[in-house]
């Protein structure tokens, strides 16, 4: 297992704020943030390329915060495809392995087996630069593979990968690693998407700090905070000041939110959270067409009210016109509240237990 | 301590300090001295080479002829340089052997060449004047008149050099995005305009490099004039290190020479820093 | 529009490329001729103008009072050059990728002080430093010998290396040396098993220029050597100063900027590929 703990870093742009976890074995880990919220930072940090100016880091117990780069039993998959220019795709994933100590016939036999399990049993003899994208990042990945380290890690390493390819390894994705009982996996993303679908558990990263860790799940349908449901939500949840008074919830002076099932705190400002399925034609509330935009099989639409502003998603791909007036129903199952210090708290009446 | 950094950097910079450094000192604590022909060794007598430097009127005379030659042949390099590396650009007939022919000129080395111009530029007996009173023209003076002096170590520094500025403005052509000029095709733009408007902005990092890299270079000129003319007639071609050369390695005024040296190379230093920082300031001007 | 320009084009290159040929022209058919094809006036072509003889090409290999050696001086410049570019390229090399990898303090001077202290040596005019090396050689019993002249060029060569090779460096992504360190290298490691395979065409052109520059030097082998060591320069700019006739020196100085023509190619070939533009900067 891998400790970490008060991790701190002093970089220009971004840095580590105190970060402290425990990262158990077997186990895969995404984590998700948005640019600049760490992930990247994090990573660099475990390696040792990024230098610590407080903390420690203990693997299996080991205190490994001093210890050079080479020595630390970790890999690393780069966002932008590294793989060594002057070297066969072949050589490229052997190259650990002779830097093991292995001799060559056998550290090219691992590798060769490796690049098959990746489907790049055909490459072998070529260079990189000869790959598409995606296959310079397999080898990049089984190059880090191939070593067997403790802690495999993945910085956004389909992100620079057009959109079909992406899903492909994607899905492949848990088939490479399935083997994996003694290794920690931490991928990092962007995508909300992909940390769910991809992790045991997701870590949600923001100005340098962990904000909410947990099952994919549960932090999706309970997000703690309001930065976490706002990292977390794709298409973007929207964000509504709103106010509670005479125990009942308001958008803005004339317009008073739904709130069935709701258990409203105390008079007071609060903000309303409403996720795009929150939203559906047809309804009391009137607001005029902004942008639409499809997004795979469904249609988004940009809403603007009286209030503010919000996001609606439909199921298939409709025409909206930019300037439409339109009338929407708001459901309260999916408003979540969020005190002014940022907590979640939403509760509900069906919630008593 | 010592990490593997070190390793990188040391063995450079120590190798470089040690054969640079304590010549460089020696020749400051020279400078405060009057060793020369007739008594050599340290004595200290203040700073009255340098006064005898500033009252030098001939020193003086070789600055500001060296820095004429240097702007005029540096101009005309970069100009032809430009050129050559325009007309050479999208050549793909015979390119390759013009690119290969411009280049050998920088190549070749300077005293050696100048053996040769020397025999060109004769008077009598050399094809330059041959061939102009072919064409009616009196034989030129070139080497025996001021005029024809300077301009002889003019064109051989362009023949020498240009090929310099020809080599990086055509490395910097080659690797120009193509965008711009999609662009300006589109908006019509003519040969011409294309060149005012989207090139010569474009090279406009590349040149001020080359520009600040011949002038420091430029400014040591020393080989040419040597054989060629040997400062002369007169000192119509007398730049500054060869007049220093004089002083110190011919007449042996070694306190004077090192107080000269300094002298000059103060002044070099702070010229080229003000032309680079001027170009500079260019670049970015045309930026905004 | 086009023709115009197009004409223009044509005899710009025609005219530059005489202008370019003439000299060496000239110099080898002086080459060939004796006392007769000089003296009446400018002659140009062989067995048209003049009868042509090869005394100018056998007088460079005969030793003794007759001829003028050219192959001894060829080999001391050879020898000279080819150690002191080597020197230079590796410890220019190393440098530079120092410099652009790790960061270095001493007091407030940091890394791009150290760099242009590099580089700012290029300013130096040889006059400077001639007489200071002189007596420094004298000292250490080197003057006019190869390994004196070894150590001032390397000092010259040196900035030229570190010059072209941080800005090559520059363009190598850290994250090779970062990935080859993760996959077991230590830091020169990295660098001697990832970055230098990768640095062949910047190597190339910092190993040119430190020949070019090594090779053309005049000044400092003109000072610094008498009789025992003699360059190509230092030798022709003799034969010159002595009664020495056109023919022979003609012939000696093709010989002498024959080699690095040949390097022309090989810039060339490096210039068209656009490795070059890095060198600049």
């Amino acid at each position: 297992m891998l400790q970490i703990d008060h991790l701190t870093t002093a970089d220009a742009k971004v840095s580590l704020d105190d970060v402290s976890f425990l990262f158990e074995a077997g186990k895969i880990y995404t984590i998700l943030g948005r640019t600049g919220a760490g992930k990247t930072e994090l990573l660099r940090a475990l390696m040792g390329l990024n230098p610590l100016t407080h903390g420690s880091i203990k693997l299996d117990e080991k205190d490994i915060t001093e210890e050079p780069i080479r020595a630390r039993n970790m890999s690393l998959v780069y966002q932008q495809f590294i793989n060594y220019p002057h070297l066969s795709v072949l050589d490229n994933v052997a190259f650990p392995l002779r830097r093991q100590g292995k001799d060559k016939a056998q550290a090219q036999a691992l590798a060769s087996t490796m690049l098959a399990t990746v489907g790049l049993g055909e490459f072998l003899q070529r260079r990189p630069a000869q790959l598409s994208g995606g296959q310079q990042q397999r080898v990049a990945l089984a190059r880090a593979m191939v070593k067997q380290s403790r802690i495999l890690m993945l910085d956004e390493p389909l992100a620079n990968l057009d959109y079909k390819l992406r899903e492909q390894l994607r899905e492949e994705f848990p088939r490479l690693v399935a083997d994996n009982d003694e290794s920690i996996i931490l991928y990092t993303t962007t995508e909300p998407r992909e940390a769910m679908e991809l992790g045991n558990t997701m870590i949600v990263m923001h100005n340098g700090s962990i904000i909410a860790s947990g099952a994919p799940a549960e932090l999706f349908a309970n997000p703690s905070t309001k930065d976490t449901a706002s990292v977390i939500s794709d298409p973007p949840i929207s964000f509504i000041p709103g106010f509670v008074r005479n125990r009942e919830l308001y958008f803005n002076e004339g317009h008073q939110a739904p709130s069935e099932g709701l258990l409203l705190p105390e008079d007071g400002p609060v903000t309303i959270a409403l996720r795009p399925d929150a939203i559906e034609p047809d309804g009391a509330f009137n607001a005029k067409i902004g942008l639409s935009e499809f997004s795979g099989s469904q249609t988004i639409i940009h809403l603007d009210f009286d209030f503010g502003r919000a996001i609606m998603m439909v199921e298939g791909i409709e025409t909206f016109a930019a300037g439409d007036d339109i009338s929407v129903s708001i459901q309260s199952e999916h408003i979540m509240l969020f005190a002014p210090d940022g907590r979640n708290i939403t509760l509900r009446n069906n919630q008593h237990g | 301590m010592l990490s593997s950094k070190h390793f990188f950097l040391l063995p450079a910079l120590l190798t470089l300090v040690a054969i640079i450094l304590f010549p460089l000192i020696f020749t400051v604590r020279v400078s405060f001295s009057s060793w020369d022909v007739f008594q050599s060794g340290l004595d200290f007598i203040g700073g009255s080479n340098y006064v005898r430097v500033f009252e030098d009127e001939r020193f003086w005379q070789s600055l500001k002829r060296l820095s004429l030659l240097s702007i005029i042949s540096v101009s005309l390099q970069y100009t032809l340089g430009f050129a050559l590396a325009l007309a050479v650009w999208k050549q793909v007939r015979g390119g390759r052997s013009l690119r290969v022919l411009f280049l050998i000129p920088m190549m070749t080395t300077p005293v050696v060449m100048s053996v040769i111009w020397r025999t060109v530029f004769h008077e009598s007996l050399g094809p330059v004047n041959d061939i102009l009173s072919a064409f009616g023209v009196a034989p030129v003076l070139w080497l025996s008149s001021a005029t024809g002096a300077f301009i002889s170590v003019l064109i051989v520094e362009v023949w020498q050099w240009t090929p310099f500025m020809f080599l990086l403005l055509l490395a910097g052509l080659v690797s120009l995005p193509k965008e711009p000029y999609l662009a300006a095709a589109i908006d019509g733009a003519g040969t011409w305009r294309t060149f005012w408007q989207v090139t010569f902005p474009l090279m406009a990092p590349i040149s001020i490099g080359a520009l600040i890299i011949r002038l420091i270079e430029a400014s040591k000129i020393m080989d040419t004039v040597y054989v060629l003319t040997s400062g002369g007639p007169g000192t119509a071609t007398e730049t500054s290190s060869y007049y220093i050369y004089i002083r110190g390695l011919r007449d042996f005024q070694i306190g004077y020479s090192a107080a000269l040296s300094l002298v000059y190379l103060v002044i070099m230093i702070i010229s080229l820093t003000i032309i680079a920082k001027l170009l500079l300031r260019t670049l970015v001007g045309k930026d905004e | 529009m086009n023709k115009f320009y197009h004409t223009l084009k044509t005899i710009f290159l025609l005219g530059w490329s005489i202008f370019v040929v003439f000299p060496f022209l000239w110099a080898l058919s002086t080459s060939f001729k004796d006392a007769n094809a000089i003296t009446s006036g400018a002659t140009y072509i062989p067995w048209v103008d003049f009868e042509p003889s090869t005394q100018g090409w056998t007088s460079l290999f005969t030793t003794g009072s007759q001829g003028i050696n050219i192959v001894g001086p060829f080999i001391d410049s050879a020898v000279v050059t080819l150690i002191a570019s080597l020197v230079s390229l590796i410890l220019g090399t190393l440098a530079a990728y120092g410099l652009s990898r790790f960061e270095y303090r001493l007091g407030f001077v940091k890394n791009s002080d150290i760099t242009f202290f590099f580089i700012s040596q290029r300013i130096m005019p040889p006059i400077v430093l001639a007489i200071p090396f002189f007596l420094m050689l004298k000292e250490l019993g080197a003057l006019d010998t190869i390994f004196g002249l070894v150590l001032v060029y390397i000092a010259l060569l040196l900035p030229i290396a570190v010059w072209v090779m941080t800005d090559f460096f520059s363009g190598i992504p850290k994250e090779l040396d970062e990935m080859a360190m993760t996959d077991g290298c230590s830091p020169i490691g990295a660098f001697f098993r990832v970055v230098l395979p990768n640095s062949v065409p910047g190597l190339v052109v910092a190993g040119m220029f430190c020949l070019i520059f090594g090779w053309n030097d005049f000044f400092f082998a003109f000072t610094l050597t008498f009789t025992e060591t003699q360059l190509l320069p230092v030798s022709i700019v003799s034969l010159n100063s002595s009664v020495t006739p056109w023919w022979s020196l003609s012939a000696f100085a093709l010989i002498s900027v024959a080699p690095l023509a040949c390097v022309a190619v090989i810039v060339e070939r490096y210039m068209s590929r656009g490795t070059m533009t890095g060198a600049i900067r």
